[in-house]
């Protein structure tokens, strides 16, 4: 059997637009919810194609909003299918009322985000703002960081999503141009490999009118906690199918993912890069140019941040003296007036007996990449903290300063 | 350690297939001779407009490619014209290192067109190929109806010829591999779907030696 599927598998060279309609493709999706914006619009297109050549035996619906997007989605997945959607930037944000109920039903859509900063300044490159503003709306939520990995988060998101003790959404993300628009070599698995790992998704109560049942119907007030408190309960208990997900992902397809964290260079480590995305392939060359020069310089990047994992986060950063978290995102007049994942690292730190000094960078803004040399002034920045024994301020912005 | 950009201008919609051909073909090249090497567009250029003019961008190295998310080449050594007027009005030569090649498809000879390449003195070759003619390619007003189908803006993801230079891309590829090496002729030649332009160009190139200098 495993030799048979050995042979199967093949290596293409595809962006992680492509990478992202192979793993729907691979997934069987029964119903596809397009509507076009920049970057993630070529995952639409290739689907299309699919569906067009025959390659693909799903219903392609072209919405016309991201808000009809969703809300097909929530249809289509309260029938019993398994349904694929996407979106960029401010698309993201126009589906917005759909987020909570599509959750609140406990409806396991898949959505591609290939980020994209919103507006202003508008233009195409990536910043997680537009999936991280949704990041409380009980969807499953992570980023990758290449075209590979995407392909796989997407199969697992879909087996974390629909497995019956999680029955959420999933947003698997990826950076705008820097996944979404680079040709890198991808591994598809063989098909047979991924009907063992993702079975036919069977939705426990569908709409049928066989066996009527009511979805989101209007409740009374208190009513609505114990649906809240269910659906807070499921985020959590998804955290222990996630891991059992990503062990069973390693044993079929021989790619074995923290679910968490990635670390590199952490072993010695005193001062680390907190981040998300694909900026860290940039980070990974910086760091091992640093070491070469004796600096203790690590990475440690969240590959899931929904659900949050605090306990690991808390583990992890209280190993180091000085965290630089990145940030890539705007929280306007937030906790450290500048991203938002510095909340989220000194939130998890906080119980910690050993906490280290927290910096924030706002880096890669407006979908600029981040060079070398900005993450060896980071670097110098944290360096100096910890010389120093406390922070100059919680947030730089880097390229602005000195 | 060996690393070569390579810049390829084209235009929009009716060409932009081709200036796709020849990056992804000579990247995926590199990989299959054991290279690291990367294809892309421009990220700001898309989605194209008929004739506006776009780049692609292909990195070709013996060492992994550390600039690999930076959004554009900034010293190509190899820089394609695929639409020979594109010789005038664009900054094609911007950050081309001494020792460059510049690849035109053009009927006219190097020695007409050099007169129009803005820093031509980095160049240690100009190489001119006729590469409409030896693909006997159909400009756009011939076919504006299967173009407008076949070619809206795409961004590489759904074209419904899957063929790797079917057209003026192959003369082309031919062109620079001949001239500069980036990669062997036997790794790019089985990829190629229009084989008879292909060689025809091996042959029919003009090539114009220059003693490159530092600016």
């Amino acid at each position: 059997m495993a030799a048979v599927t050995e042979a199967k598998k093949r290596t293409v060279r595809i962006n992680g637009c492509v990478a992202a309609a192979q793993a729907a493709k691979y997934a069987d999706v029964d119903v596809i919810a397009a509507y076009p914006i920049r970057p993630y619009t070529a995952t639409m297109m290739a689907l299309a194609q699919m569906v067009a050549n025959g390659e693909l035996d799903a219903e392609y619906i072209v919405a016309d909003s991201e808000h009809s997007q969703l809300s097909i989605s929530h249809g289509a997945s309260s029938s019993g299918a398994r349904v694929f959607t996407g979106s960029s930037g401010v698309g993201v944000q126009f589906a917005y009322e759909l987020y909570s109920p599509i959750s609140g039903s406990r409806m396991p859509v898949q959505m591609m985000i290939a980020d994209r900063t919103l507006d202003p300044p508008g233009d195409f490159g990536s910043e997680h703002t537009d999936a991280l503003s949704t990041r409380d709306m009980g969807w499953l939520m992570g980023w990758s960081c290449d075209a590979q990995e995407a392909f796989d988060n997407h199969l697992m998101a879909y087996r974390i999503g629909e497995d019956p003790r999680v029955l959420l959404p999933q947003m698997v993300c990826q950076d705008g141009f820097f996944v979404s628009h680079i040709t890198s070599d991808v591994e598809l698995p063989d098909p047979g490999q991924v009907k063992e790992f993702l079975p036919p998704y069977k939705h426990p109560y569908p709409l049928d009118p066989r066996h009527p049942v009511s979805h989101g119907p209007q409740i009374m007030p208190e009513q609505g906690p114990p649906l809240q408190l269910e659906r807070a309960r499921a985020m959590e208990e998804s955290m222990a199918v996630i891991e059992q997900v990503h062990d069973e992902f390693a044993n079929i397809f021989g790619r074995r993912y923290d679910p968490w964290v990635e670390e590199f260079m952490t072993d010695d480590a005193e001062v680390v890069f907190f981040m998300q995305g694909a900026h860290a392939v940039t980070a990974r060359f910086a760091i091992q140019h640093m070491r070469d020069r004796g600096l203790k310089v690590g990475l440690v990047r969240l590959r899931t941040i929904r659900p949050y994992p605090t306990d690991r986060v808390k583990e992890i950063l209280s190993k180091f003296k000085v965290v630089g978290v990145i940030e890539t995102n705007m929280g306007l007049g937030s906790v450290s007036s500048g991203g938002s994942l510095y909340a989220e690292a000194c939130a998890a730190l906080y119980e910690s007996q050993q906490r280290p000094l927290v910096v924030s960078f706002m880096a890669g803004m407006g979908g600029e990449a981040i060079v070398l040399k900005e993450f060896y002034w980071m670097t110098q920045k944290m360096i100096d903290a910890q010389k120093r024994g406390k922070i100059e301020k919680r947030t730089h912005w880097v390229g602005f300063e000195e | 350690m060996s690393y070569t950009e390579l810049t390829v201008w084209t235009r929009g919609i009716i060409m932009d297939k081709e200036g796709r051909d020849i990056v992804n073909s000579i990247s995926a090249s590199a990989r299959l001779e054991g290279k690291f090497a990367q294809a892309m567009e421009n990220y700001v250029d898309n989605p194209d407009r008929t004739n506006a003019p776009t780049r692609k961008y292909c990195r070709v190295s013996d060492g992994v490619i550390e600039n690999e998310l930076t959004y554009e080449n900034e010293q190509p050594n190899i820089v394609v014209l695929v639409e020979g007027t594109m010789v005038k009005g664009w900054d094609y030569m911007r950050g081309m290192p001494p020792g460059g090649t510049l690849v035109i498809n053009t009927h006219y000879a190097p020695e007409y067109m050099i007169r129009f390449v803005p820093g031509a003195e980095r160049l240690a070759q100009l190489v001119c190929v006729d590469a409409a003619k030896l693909a006997d390619h159909k400009w756009l007003y011939y076919r504006l109806g299967e173009l407008g189908l076949d070619r809206l803006s795409t961004e590489g993801a759904a074209e419904r010829n899957k063929a790797i230079a079917p057209d003026i891309a192959a003369p082309l590829i031919a062109a620079v591999v001949k001239t500069t090496g980036v990669v062997k002729m036997e790794t790019i030649e089985p990829m190629i779907a229009n084989k008879k332009a292909f060689h025809m160009a091996l042959d029919e190139l003009h090539i114009m030696p220059l003693n490159p200098v530092a600016v």
